[in-house]
């Protein structure tokens, strides 16, 4: 029997808000899915699109991006930028074919702990319902095979 | 006068006169339909310049050859609307000084020529005003309606065989006058964070990349889908940026030269409808 | 009396040649370009084209392909080496332009190694080569010294006929000869006649051309800047020439596992010459043309006594800017020496 899917999810967070929520998830104890590999980031405005590809070319099969509520950004304005910049990625990933499943923007304060911990647990759900990012997978696995004509 | 006669001799007087060092303009191609881009600094060679309706590559690129504006001195180019927008972005973006710019104002309808009224670029900015109305209401290009009808599963396919065919030549970046990066993104490789070969991924990757870094500076010149020598439409991706920051941002890029860079930029009231 | 193919033949060849275990490919368009693929039925090809966008030479040099991939582990090192496969293969209607050019990267790759991607490919390939019975206006074969039935490079000549029904089969090598034995009872004896090939215009004088470019001082010619004063750097040029050849190598992947690849490069590229200093021995756009026209015309004449070119006139059909080797070499021969 194989075993059944876990899917590998990457969350890009910002270390004021976002990761200072997940680790108050952590000290309260609260169960989250470990399916979620954390990257910790100054600010989500220092969150480039390029962090989302490599993911996605190192074979996650979901991404959450996620950082300080608007206002709240430690250095003022970076998630400002960074909603904009989202924007117009997230159209482009939708306009290309990437399901909205795969990769999630949030707002995560230092205060919501349990925000993150069930957030991880319905991003996580959601992808294990949806499977592995197969298309994606199949064009890394193309990258190891010779032409065949 | 003939549209062609009437800037062959405004451009020979600003040569004569010394206010351009250089024109940039078009002339015959190899075939009677080509046009090229040529570059006149002797006042006798103007008879060479052609303007019709095959003058279709967006010239304004050419102004950022290095050391061409670094003399201070002026050069007259011939542009159409978007390429007067280019001269707008470069210009916000500390590329070059429009004063430096000597506007030949042209635009294409159909067959036909049609002379603007100005010179500096900033005299366009009443019908670049009109022409972001008329953007607003234009629909959505056909393939990029059907696109949005498709399952993301059938998009990606979709992109999947454009890409598939892609040889990276990067000739959609040689062409494009915004990319004018000394050094592209995709070429570092401290790190590399897409692949460089031109295998599927990395033709999607590069894509992306491309596109994205034209959201809100793309001006819907074409160079980028004529120069592509396998006819990827590039074009479909750059459009679709272009609604999405028209319609949340109210972004229509080089509106004039004074416009903050859309991703450089915010407003606290930003749409964020899809953030969790 | 000569061996003649017919079109209506043509699947029934195609359905001989697999049986025998060989892959038949041919000029097809594929979504809005054209190039040479796999075909399993005549109708699939496009002989129509005076030439595919795309060229020959994709199917012997692919613009990427695997050499090696590596993974490191705890207690060992893996490789394993990627060769290209030697299943054989039919590639029909070529155009002779085209199959000229596959000798003339011969001669590149086996000069100081024999290339296994390259030679692995060729050995197993037989170049059946359509003459062409039109050209268009960017066709230059005859003024590089080839014909539009030229044979260099092919294993099998076809002469379109005159009815237009089919062609004249002339066999030109042992490879080629070999291969019509499965097809053997579909060709037909015949008399009939073969159509005149394509009327191609004589555009330079290459000989006058060649000597100015073998003279020292014309290196640093002006001419060099006005003739690419307009050219963006691209590669398509060189992307889309049947002798353009250069290539680089990449290692993608990180310190545990990755992929060593051969993929394209092109000499258009400022990137191609910089060095990790930061100094670039080219470093304008001008001196990257050059370089381009005389190691086609010059440097690699020198070593390989062959020009780099078949004159199929890609370069030129399909600039961004109308630039190209034609406009080049025409002004060139009208050059004082």
């Amino acid at each position: 029997m194989s075993e059944p899917f876990e899917p590998k999810i990457v969350a890009f967070v910002c270390t004021y808000c976002t990761y200072a929520g997940a680790d108050l998830a952590g000290t309260s104890r609260l169960k989250y899915p470990p399916n979620v590999r954390i990257v910790r980031l100054p600010c989500t405005g220092r969150i480039s699109p390029m962090f989302i590809l490599k993911a996605f070319q190192k074979g996650a099969d979901g991404v959450l991006v996620s950082g300080c509520h608007p206002g709240d950004c430690h250095f003022d304005h970076g998630n400002y930028h960074a909603r904009r910049r989202w924007t117009a990625f997230n159209a482009l990933l939708h306009f290309t074919g990437v399901p909205e499943e795969r990769v999630k923007f949030s707002w995560i304060s230092a205060a919501e702990g349990i925000k993150f911990a069930e957030l991880i647990d319905s991003i996580t759900e959601e992808i294990r319902q949806a499977g592995p990012f197969e298309q994606y997978h199949k064009l890394i696995a193309e990258t190891g095979s010779v032409a065949s004509v | 006068m003939s549209i062609q006669q009437q800037y062959r001799s405004r451009a020979k007087e600003l040569l004569q006169d010394g206010s351009v060092k250089m024109v940039i303009g078009y002339g015959e191609g190899t075939t009677a339909t080509r046009r090229r881009p040529i570059f006149i600094t002797n006042p006798d060679d103007t008879d060479r310049l052609v303007l019709d309706a095959a003058c279709k590559t967006n010239l304004a690129g050419y102004l950022l050859r290095e050391g061409l504006l670094a003399d201070q001195k002026s050069v007259a180019i011939f542009l159409s609307p978007s390429g007067v927008r280019t001269i707008n972005i470069l210009a916000s973006e500390s590329q070059l000084s429009s004063a430096q710019v000597v506007v030949l104002g042209f635009q294409i309808q159909g067959d036909t020529v049609k002379a603007l009224e100005g010179t500096k670029a900033s005299d366009f900015s009443p019908l670049i005003a009109k022409r972001k109305e008329k953007r607003k209401a234009q629909p959505s290009h056909e393939m990029t309606r059907k696109l949005e009808q498709m399952t993301p599963a059938e998009r990606f396919a979709f992109w999947e065989g454009e890409f598939s065919r892609c040889i990276k030549c990067y000739a959609c970046r040689a062409a494009c006058p915004m990319c004018w990066c000394r050094r592209c993104v995709v070429d570092n490789n401290q790190p590399q964070w897409v692949n460089t070969s031109s295998h599927t991924l990395g033709n999607l990757e590069w894509n992306l990349v491309r596109a994205f870094h034209l959201a809100g500076r793309c001006v819907e010149c074409g160079n980028c889908s004529e120069a592509c020598p396998v006819n990827i439409p590039l074009h479909l991706l750059n459009r679709r940026m272009t609604e999405e920051v028209l319609t949340a941002f109210d972004h229509y890029p080089g509106a004039d030269e004074h416009q903050e860079p859309v991703l450089a930029s915010f407003r606290k009231d930003d749409p964020e409808t899809f953030i969790l | 009396m000569t061996k003649i193919l017919y079109s209506d033949d043509l699947t029934a060849c195609f359905s001989a040649w697999r049986k025998e275990g060989t892959k038949v490919l041919g000029p097809v368009q594929q979504a809005k370009t054209s190039g040479f693929g796999e075909v399993q039925d005549a109708k699939e090809l496009d002989l129509d084209l005076v030439l595919t966008d795309r060229t020959l030479k994709e199917l012997f040099f692919p613009r990427t392909e695997p050499m090696l991939s590596y993974s490191i582990g705890k207690q060992q090192i893996d490789t394993s080496e990627f060769l290209p496969s030697e299943h054989p293969c039919i590639i029909f209607g070529a155009r002779p332009c085209d199959a000229a050019g596959m000798a003339i990267d011969d001669e590149l790759f086996n000069w100081d190694y024999r290339d296994e991607y390259w030679f692995r490919r060729r050995d197993r390939s037989v170049i059946m080569t359509i003459a062409c019975k039109e050209s268009d206006d960017f066709c230059m074969c005859t003024s590089l010294g080839l014909a539009p039935d030229s044979a260099k490079g092919s294993d099998i000549l076809l002469r379109p006929l005159t009815s237009g029904k089919g062609w004249q089969v002339e066999e030109l090598t042992p490879k080629g000869s070999k291969a019509l034995l499965p097809i053997a009872s579909l060709l037909k004896e015949g008399t009939e006649e073969a159509a005149p090939t394509a009327e191609v215009p004589v555009l330079f004088d290459l000989e006058a051309c060649t000597t100015w470019l073998a003279n020292p001082e014309n290196f640093e010619s002006h001419f060099w800047k006005e003739i690419s004063e307009r050219c963006i750097g691209c590669g398509t040029c060189t992307y889309l020439c049947p002798t353009c050849h250069c290539f680089d190598i990449q290692d993608e992947g990180d310190t545990y596992e990755g992929i060593r690849r051969k993929n394209w490069d092109s000499c258009s590229f400022q990137l191609f010459t910089m060095h990790t200093s930061g100094h670039n021995p080219r470093n304008t756009q001008s001196a990257r043309w050059r370089q381009r026209i005389m190691h086609k015309f010059n440097y690699f004449s020198d070593k390989f006594s062959v020009h780099s070119c078949t004159g199929c006139g890609r370069c030129t059909r399909e600039c961004p800017v109308d630039m190209g080797v034609r406009e080049t070499l025409q002004a060139i021969s009208t050059l004082p020496k």
